[in-house]
Parts: C-alpha cells; sequence; structure tokens
C-alpha cells in the first residue's frame, strides 16, 4: 500500500512540476535531472542486474544522439520515427561489443567501455564530412517555430518522463522474468550459475543491448530537446560516470535507485555549474565523491542507511549474514 | 611510401614503442601483484609531466632532474595508495572496484591539474628542444631519444629487479599464487603495496620522459589509457615481456600508419587490436597462466 502511495505521490511530482516551476529555467533544469533519471536507469539495466560495471555508457547516449541527428538530416526521416530507428541501429552495434567484451569475466568489459568512449570520439571529432567533426551538428527541432522555448521545455519534460517510466517499467518486468532471475544470479556468483545452467553469454548480452537501446533512446531524445551536438560533450567520459556514479549511490539494486541518484547528482551538478561555472573543480568533486561511494558504500547510500536504519531497529535482514557468520552459528547450534 | 619515409616512421615507431612499454609494464605489475586494473596510471603520468614542467619553469635546470623527486614521491604515493585505498575494497568484487576507484583518482588528479595550472597547453622548451641527429638518413630528435634511452634503462632495471634480487622473488611469487608465497613466508601485503609504488615510479619516469618531448594539459592522460589498456590486453595480462612485445608492435604499427592515415586515425588502430584481440583470444598474445584469470 505504501508502495502504491509512494509511486503515485512519484508521478504527482512529475505531472505537477512543469507549472510549478518558477521560469522556464527551473524547468530546464528538470529535463536535464529527467534526462539524468533515463540514462542512470538504463545504465542500471546491465549495471544493477548483472554487476558488470559501464564507464562508458556516453558512448550509447551519444551514438543515439548522432543516429537521431544524421537520420533526420541524411534522409529526412520523421524525428521521432529517428529517434526510434536510432536506439535500434545503436542496440545493434552494441552486439559485436558485448561479444567482445562479455565473454570473459572481470575487466575486460570495463576496459573496452572506456575505450569505446575514447575511441568513438576520436573519430567524431575528425569526420568532418560525415558527423560535422568538432564544429558539432545542429539537430532539426521536431516542433515548429510557433512553439515557443517554454512550451519547448514542458513538452520535452513530458517526453523524457514517459520514456523514463518506459525505462523504469523494463527493468520491473525483467526482475520479475526468469532473464532477471538469472541475472541476478550472475551478479551474485557467476560460476553457480553457469553450472546451474544459466545461459549467462547470451543473459549478460540481451541485458547490455537492452539497455544500450534505452541509453540510446535517452541521448537521442535529449539531442532532440538541446538541439545541438558536440563531440567532445556526447562522447564524454564525465557523463559515463555520472551514471555510474547515480546509480551507484541511489542503489544498483532498487527500481527507483537510480532515479534518486540523478536527481541528487543531477541537481549538485546544475547547482555546482551555476555557483562555480564551469572550472575543473566539478571534476574533483565528481571524482572523490565516487572514490566515497566505491570505497564506504559500494552497495549504495539508500542501502547503506537503511541497513544502518535495520540496525539500530535490531531487525537483521537475511543479506546482511555473511558465510562466515552463518558457519559460527551453526556450530554454535550444534554444540 | 617512399623507403626514407618508412625507415623514420619505423624509428620513431620503435622509439615511442619504448615509452608504452615502460608504461605498460607498469600496468602489468598493479595487475599481477593485485588483479587492479589502474586507471589512473596514465594519469599520474601527466601528473609527472607537470611536476618536471614546474621544477623547470621555477629552476631553470635540465627537466630530468625533476626524477630525483618524482620518482621516491610517486613510490611512496603508489605503496600507500596500495595500503590505504585499493586493500579497503571487498575481494569478491575487488577487479570492477578497483576499476572505479582508480578512475575516480584519474579524474581527480585531471581537475587538481586543471585547477592549479589551468588547462593552458604547456610546454618545455630546451636549448636541444629543436635538436636532432641524422643515422643512416634517418633523423631522430634527440629528446626522443632521450626518452627511449630512459625508458630502455627503467625497464633493464626492473627486469633485474625482478628477476634477481629476493624482493623481486617475493613480487614474482604473489604475482603466482598469493596463498602459497604466504606459506612459504612472505608478507604479501608488503610486496602488493611495494609492486604498487615500483609501478607508479615508472608513471614518474614516464611523465618525465613525455614533458621533454610532448605538449602537455590536463585531460592528455585520457589520450594514454586507452593505447595502455589496450597494449596489456592484446599483451595477455601480467605477462611484462607481453606488453614490451605488444607495445612495440603497436607502437610501430601506430606510427607506420600515422603517414598515409594522419596521427588521429593511426590511434584507432590501439582500439582495434583491443577489439580483435577480445575477439579471437581474450586471454592475449603473449599471457600466460594469469591472464586466463581476466
Amino acid at each position: 500500500m505504501a508502495r502504491v502511495a509512494g509511486l503515485l505521490a512519484l508521478v504527482a511530482v512529475v505531472l505537477l512540476f512543469p507549472s510549478l516551476a518558477a521560469d522556464p529555467f527551473i524547468l530546464s533544469v528538470g529535463v536535464v535531472i529527467l534526462s539524468y533519471a533515463v540514462l542512470a536507469t538504463s545504465w542500471n539495466l546491465v549495471g544493477g542486474f548483472t554487476g558488470y560495471i559501464s564507464l562508458g555508457h556516453a558512448a550509447y547516449s551519444g551514438l543515439g544522439g548522432y543516429a537521431t541527428a544524421l537520420l533526420i538530416l541524411r534522409t529526412g526521416m520523421d524525428p521521432w520515427l529517428a529517434l526510434i530507428a536510432g536506439g535500434l541501429i545503436v542496440a545493434a552495434i552494441a552486439i559485436p561489443v558485448g561479444i567482445a567484451s562479455l565473454r570473459v569475466r572481470g575487466a575486460s568489459f570495463v576496459i573496452t567501455s572506456i575505450a569505446l568512449v575514447l575511441i568513438l570520439q576520436l573519430t567524431f571529432q575528425s569526420w568532418h564530412t560525415f558527423t560535422g567533426g568538432s564544429n558539432g551538428l545542429r539537430v532539426p527541432r521536431p516542433f515548429g517555430t510557433e512553439v515557443l522555448r517554454p512550451e519547448q521545455h514542458e513538452r520535452f519534460f513530458y517526453l523524457h518522463a514517459v520514456l523514463l517510466a518506459l525505462a523504469l517499467l523494463t527493468w520491473w518486468l525483467i526482475e520479475r522474468s526468469r532473464l532477471g532471475a538469472g541475472l541476478k544470479a550472475i551478479r551474485e556468483d557467476e560460476d553457480k550459475a553457469q553450472a546451474l545452467g544459466v545461459p549467462t553469454f547470451a543473459y549478460k548480452l540481451t541485458a547490455l543491448v537492452i539497455s544500450a537501446f534505452f541509453t540510446a533512446l535517452g541521448g537521442g531524445l535529449y539531442a532532440l530537446w538541446f538541439g545541438y551536438l558536440d563531440p567532445i560533450f556526447q562522447f564524454s567520459i564525465l557523463v559515463g560516470t555520472y551514471m555510474v556514479l547515480m546509480a551507484l549511490l541511489g542503489g544498483v539494486r532498487s527500481l527507483f535507485g537510480p532515479l534518486l541518484g540523478a536527481v541528487v547528482v543531477g541537481y549538485a551538478v546544475e547547482v555546482f555549474k551555476s555557483q562555480y561555472g564551469d572550472t575543473q573543480l566539478h571534476l574533483v568533486a565528481t571524482g572523490v565523491l565516487l572514490g566515497l561511494v566505491v570505497l564506504f558504500m559500494p552497495d549504495g547510500v539508500i542501502p547503506a542507511l537503511s541497513s544502518l536504519l535495520n540496525r539500530r531497529r535490531g531487525a537483521a535482514s537475511i543479506r546482511e549474514v555473511s558465510a562466515e557468520e552463518l558457519a559460527k552459528q551453526r556450530e554454535e547450534a550444534a554444540r | 611510401m617512399t623507403g626514407a619515409l618508412f625507415a623514420q616512421s619505423l624509428v620513431l615507431g620503435i622509439l615511442l614503442g619504448g615509452l608504452y612499454a615502460l608504461l605498460a609494464a607498469g600496468l602489468t605489475l598493479y595487475f599481477g601483484v593485485m588483479r587492479v586494473v589502474m586507471i589512473a596510471h596514465s594519469a599520474f603520468l601527466i601528473l609527472a609531466a607537470y611536476l618536471a614542467w614546474f621544477f623547470h619553469e621555477r629552476s631553470g635546470l635540465d627537466p630530468l632532474l625533476s626524477l630525483v623527486i618524482t620518482v621516491p614521491l610517486f613510490f611512496v604515493v603508489g605503496y600507500g595508495m596500495q595500503r590505504f585505498l585499493v586493500s579497503r575494497l571487498r575481494p569478491i568484487s575487488l577487479t570492477t572496484m578497483s576499476v572505479l576507484l582508480t578512475f575516480a583518482v584519474a579524474l581527480t588528479i585531471e581537475g587538481l591539474l586543471g585547477f592549479v595550472w589551468t588547462g593552458t597547453q604547456r610546454r618545455v622548451q630546451l636549448e636541444y628542444s629543436g635538436t636532432s641527429i641524422e643515422v643512416f638518413g634517418v633523423s631522430i630528435a634527440v629528446v626522443k631519444l632521450i626518452a627511449f634511452a630512459l625508458a630502455a634503462v627503467s625497464l633493464g632495471a626492473l627486469y633485474v629487479i625482478l628477476r634477481k634480487t629476493s624482493f623481486g622473488r617475493a613480487l614474482r611469487a604473489t604475482t603466482q599464487h598469493p596463498e602459497a608465497a604466504r606459506l612459504v613466508g612472505i608478507d604479501t601485503d608488503r610486496v602488493a603495496g611495494l609492486g604498487f609504488g615500483l609501478g607508479l615510479a615508472t608513471a614518474a619516469i614516464g611523465g618525465t620522459a613525455l614533458s621533454l618531448d610532448y605538449t602537455i594539459y590536463p585531460s592528455l592522460h585520457w589520450h594514454w589509457i586507452g593505447p595502455l589498456m589496450a597494449i596489456i590486453v592484446v599483451g595477455g595480462l601480467g605477462s611484462i615481456p607481453g606488453a614490451a612485445i605488444a607495445a612495440m608492435l603497436l607502437g610501430v604499427a601506430a606510427s607506420l600508419l600515422q603517414v598515409p592515415l594522419g596521427t588521429t586515425w593511426a590511434q584507432t588502430v590501439f582500439y582495434l587490436a583491443l577489439f580483435v584481440t577480445l575477439m579471437i583470444r581474450p586471454q592475449g598474445f603473449f599471457g600466460g597462466r594469469l591472464a586466463q584469470r581476466f
């Protein structure tokens, strides 16, 4: 019951936000934060379920943006059709990337993800004839000129909210499916999962492709709103880091964790930018925050806080008993 | 491509490959002792280059002399980083989480560099910066030669340390089998810390060599970490000779491709090699048993 109420409250906040926002700037910050939420939730489709951390998901959002823009510019396709086609193209690109990086365990996945962003930034910057190179690419607006700025922001706010709802729904559906059970088994212990007959490679690849699809849609929608693509910002290591940070901060095991992380981090990033300008300090702040989360709260802030709360209440969840403690308990029981 | 141009690119490739080999050896050391992929390696490399530049700017002395300060400093920092940061991570998710942690360190270093010395491009100007010597019709810049010599000497020293000293034996034992190493009385935690320090010392040497010949800026480290990661994957993780061979091959390949394709597209050869290696031989081409666990 509390869950339904919480969900309804969330929906109400999102629906009412545009009419409550004081000015178009606040509304545009809202769009940015929702866009982050879409990206972080999409990231979590692979990062949260499988435990395979991708630091280069900006590759998929950037490709989504460019695919959408180039399809509109080069083929004259309808913008919304181009958005979906772009997502499908990026999902197809994710297949060979996944085959190369998911066959072996451990670090090769994260190494490939970083390498992918670096190589894409390199090529999109220098391939002037096709991508506009480092001059960037202007994306045609999907709405006519009669739609004014605040109206644009409002429409894109709701569009991002719809995409976010779809990504969350996908996460929810996967979690309840056989695929989700298999993916979570991979996260907890890949050897055992394999021994139990989970087709680990196929499952991991599926998760990556779905995640890449939604990430690309997020990137494409943002490109349609923002109207301009620059390879430096599209294929930015920093954007990929934000996704990881948001998901880790909010908790990768929960449905709404990345959304919460996106609100916190996205808001912090925007405030930081408006307070201190675009200095190098935001890199330091991001780095330090990521380091602290990894060192002290690898399961996320929400899980860390709630487990602290549980301990206060004296109630222990099953997860909190380590194998060591379990052995001790059994030993005592045997005596 | 004419013969002279080919020879020129070949020599440049070998000189660059030497620097890559030294830096890849450092990455291999971290992976060997801790199974850690150290993303911040190249950020420390650029930090050392900045320190060399700053040292030269302030004192007017040769940037090479900054090695006297940076090598011990980086060794201590590396030891501390292993003992106080990396060793705190949970063993079960160590490889992934260590990537995140060292990535965070890299971002912090990049941001601090930009904050302290701004994003302006910096370059060390020396009397011998423009000089080059000619061998068999191939002209080689003196600074590139110094950088290569520095890398070659350090790699040689690293080889001697690993092969001939008791610490080297302890380190290799820790790499091969930590539990067995502990059983015969090796303090593997300490060895891992020292291995980290040694790895970071290579970044100090590489960075100083880099400062002689390159224009540096805070985000330059991303241009180095990509190729370096490709090198250690192609070489097979954990194998220093494998990393050295891969570094040479890829360095030469990139240098040769630079003539018809230009600098930017030639860089893609590293990523292509990474991709192809993971596709057909994920454990790398020269790696031993260790690489299987990667």
